[in-house]
């Protein structure tokens, strides 16, 4: 048990360090170190506006949100790892051939992914802040004890979305409607208890009360909170190879027909057939899109009570940007270029197809800050939210495109283009926030980015096509 | 006959590893050429060099008169290419998979191309099924029936027949030869000897990177010596 648990933790480290090196993978949870240590100066400037108690409940639901998003990579993660190593290299898929069951895999799964994403950043953070706190003279008395306490609190609130997540593929796999209608329902329950949500009913996280007040009942609930979806998630884990003799009807020629006024249709029409057909379907869509859009929203409810200067519509069309930049990332990941290097391909041409995907698949971000702005009453600001969205995305896109090419999985962990990423986005993302704080009319400015964005991208085209493509 | 490959001090260094070590050959139009090489002999790499997968590290390579270093899209434009690895696009149904290669290489009368080559490799009952629950023998159909979709003058074909099944290799085998006879050329990669020996026209040996031998396989005949015999010692010479 020990055995495979080690060997899924070198594996884990072997697959990054392949991918991206491991000296660029080992920098990173320095650098988040490092970033959480300067972020803890500036902690006395928030805390004049926002209350510490706020700013430790958003880092919980950072966290909590975080495992979700973990949890639901693992749905689709089996098959972008099966294209880059091969579809029984992982130790994961071993059980079809050595004398260990799926659920003795799975557990040992869980706990390293559990460990792995406590060295990667929960630790990283909190040492961060630690190492940081004796240099700021804070309101408050912070002691060594409140740092442990942070560092269990947020390893809770991580494990609770991980744990949550899990419980819901397994659902899934037992049953999509069931699974949808689970979502539905707590869609449902969300807008209805909308004008419930305040600081006090999102206190009442148990990893977030526990740790402001680290009663062992608490801690009680919340380990209850992650033992029993995981332990259910364990019981009825079903896990279906995916070898099938299912016949599938020819979508290709419709779909190019749909998009014959581009020169990539046949791109863009299998982009939306591995969509379609990828282990996850529709359900991968609401666990990467629009579930972390309806957290994003309920948490931006509550927190404008105390940021009234900045738009709601405005600063949600911002954070938009981020999950909808994972479009990118889910079409570019059933792909790799060595599927295409033996044909009469560029790697420009390939991200150009990807591109015309990802603005297509974009026209669900635009419904959805409709929806949101006029359930939330500010239409009004609709435009100029909008303007913000389309320009911000292109230049986010330009900036991810530049950084990874066709691999923006990999960028993640690589600690000097995370970096460089970061560098790149954080200084128009505080642009266009003051800029709509001042006053909303100037984000009608915002598409200029478009067009700041264009003269990256030629220069992206010329780095992948002159780089060689990486053959995991 | 004219040339369709004139490779000269052909290089690829991969950090201290040197892949393929200044080779030079010339492949004559219509030929059926075998290049012969133990496991990680370079020949996979040999391949990927002149196609313009990869880039090279000194040298050159023309095929059909093209450059590949100048114009390496252009020669994958022309020539079909057989992969090692069969990697087509995991939820492309093995139709789809043909439909999308015939659209990027821009061709008409699409369906009749595809149908073709499942009634010729016998895989019509798997055209529905998706690349990646197919066997291994029938993505290796796949990758060959892309390859010749466009029905090229040139084809590299890198170890095309190890998941094929007697019946199907005969049948590919065939198709080989008849397709050389047409004026086509083919380079062809493999360490199955005996093939090469019963289909190849020429044939070079390369080991560690490095060529060891070029020419006919009819003066090997001539010599009544075997190809596994003579490919056996000049290996273990090197």
């Amino acid at each position: 048990m020990l055995e495979i648990f080690r060997s899924m933790m070198k594996e884990e480290w072997r697959m990054h360090a392949t991918m991206i090196g491991g000296t660029m993978f080992a920098a990173f949870p320095v650098m988040l170190m490092f970033f959480s240590f300067i972020a803890t100066f500036f902690l006395p400037i928030f805390m004049t506006v926002f209350s510490i108690k706020s700013i430790a409940l958003l880092l919980h639901f950072f966290f909590v949100f975080f495992g979700l998003s973990v949890g639901s990579f693992g749905l689709v993660g089996r098959e972008a790892m099966n294209r880059r190593f091969g579809q029984a290299s992982l130790i994961a898929y071993s059980s079809r051939s050595l004398p260990v069951s799926e659920k003795q895999l799975f557990l040992n799964f869980f706990m390293k992914d559990l460990l792995y994403y406590f060295l990667l950043w929960i630790l990283p953070i909190v040492a961060g802040f630690g190492i940081g706190m004796p240099f700021v003279s804070f309101s408050i008395d912070f002691t060594f004890m409140h740092v442990v306490l942070l560092l269990v609190s947020l390893s809770l609130s991580f494990l609770i979305g991980l744990s949550f997540v899990f419980l819901l593929s397994t659902i899934y796999v037992h049953s999509r409607k069931m699974l949808i209608g689970l979502v539905f329902l707590m869609f449902l329950f969300g807008l209805i208890a909308g004008g419930f949500y305040n600081m006090a009913t999102l206190s009442l996280l148990p990893s977030f009360a526990f740790m402001l007040d680290p009663r062992l009942s608490l801690l009680l609930i919340s380990l209850a909170m992650i033992i029993i979806p995981s332990s259910l998630s364990i019981i009825f884990l079903k896990i279906d190879y995916p070898v099938s003799k299912k016949k599938h009807k020819n979508m290709m020629k419709s779909l190019c027909d749909l998009f014959r006024q581009s020169r990539y249709s046949h791109f863009i029409a299998k982009d939306f057939i591995d969509q379609r057909r990828s282990h996850g379907g529709v359900g991968k869509i609401i666990f990467s899109f629009l579930f972390p859009i309806l957290i994003i929203w309920l948490l931006l409810f509550v927190f404008f009570q105390f940021i009234p200067t900045v738009n709601f519509l405005v600063m949600f069309a911002i954070c938009m940007v981020m999950i909808s930049s994972s479009i990118y990332n889910w079409v570019t990941q059933y792909d790799l270029f060595v599927s295409y290097a033996f044909l009469p391909v560029s790697v420009s041409s390939v991200i150009k197809a990807k591109l015309r995907t990802y603005v297509i698949m974009n026209i669900i971000s635009v419904l959805v800050l409709l929806f949101v702005g006029l359930l939330s009453g500010t239409m009004n600001f609709f435009l100029p939210a909008l303007c913000a969205f389309i320009g911000i995305s292109a230049y986010v896109l330009a900036i991810t495109i530049y950084i990874a090419g066709l691999h923006p999985n990999v960028m993640l962990y690589n600690a000097k283009l995370f970096l460089m990423y970061a560098m790149s986005i954080l200084p128009v993302l505080i642009v266009t926030l003051v800029v709509s704080a001042v006053n909303p009319i100037w984000l009608f400015f915002s598409p200029l980015l478009v067009l700041a964005s264009l003269p990256i991208m030629k220069k992206s085209y010329r780095k992948w096509d002159s780089t060689a493509q990486a053959w995991y | 006959m004219s040339d369709a490959l004139v490779v000269r001090n052909l290089r690829k260094e991969f950090g201290a590893v040197t892949a393929v070590n200044d080779i030079s050959l010339d492949v004559k139009k219509g030929e059926l050429f075998g290049l012969l090489g133990p496991n990680g002999s370079g020949k996979t790499t040999m391949i990927k060099l002149l196609t313009g997968q990869l880039g090279m590290t000194s040298g050159d390579a023309h095929v059909m008169g093209i450059d590949v270093q100048k114009d390496s899209i252009k020669v994958r434009e022309l020539v079909g290419i057989i992969p090692e690895q069969e990697t087509p696009p995991s939820f492309l149904t093995a139709e789809e998979y043909l439909e999308f290669v015939a659209r990027i290489r821009k061709l008409d009368k699409i369906k009749e191309r595809c149908d073709k080559w499942f009634k010729l490799l016998d895989f019509e009952d798997q055209k529905n099924a998706l690349c990646k629950d197919l066997s291994r023998g029938t993505r290796q159909k796949l990758m060959f029936a892309q390859a010749f979709l466009h029905e090229p003058r040139f084809a590299f074909i890198d170890e095309p027949l190890i998941n094929l099944d007697p019946i199907i290799q005969r049948k590919v085998k065939d198709f080989l030869k008849g397709y050389v006879k047409k004026g086509n050329t083919i380079f062809f990669s493999t360490h199955v000897l005996e093939i090469a020996e019963e289909i190849c026209t020429n044939v070079a040996i390369i080991h560690n990177g490095k060529l060891l031998h070029s020419g006919p396989i009819s003066s090997l005949k001539k010599k009544r010596q075997h190809l596994e015999e003579f490919f056996l010692r000049l290996v273990k010479d090197a």
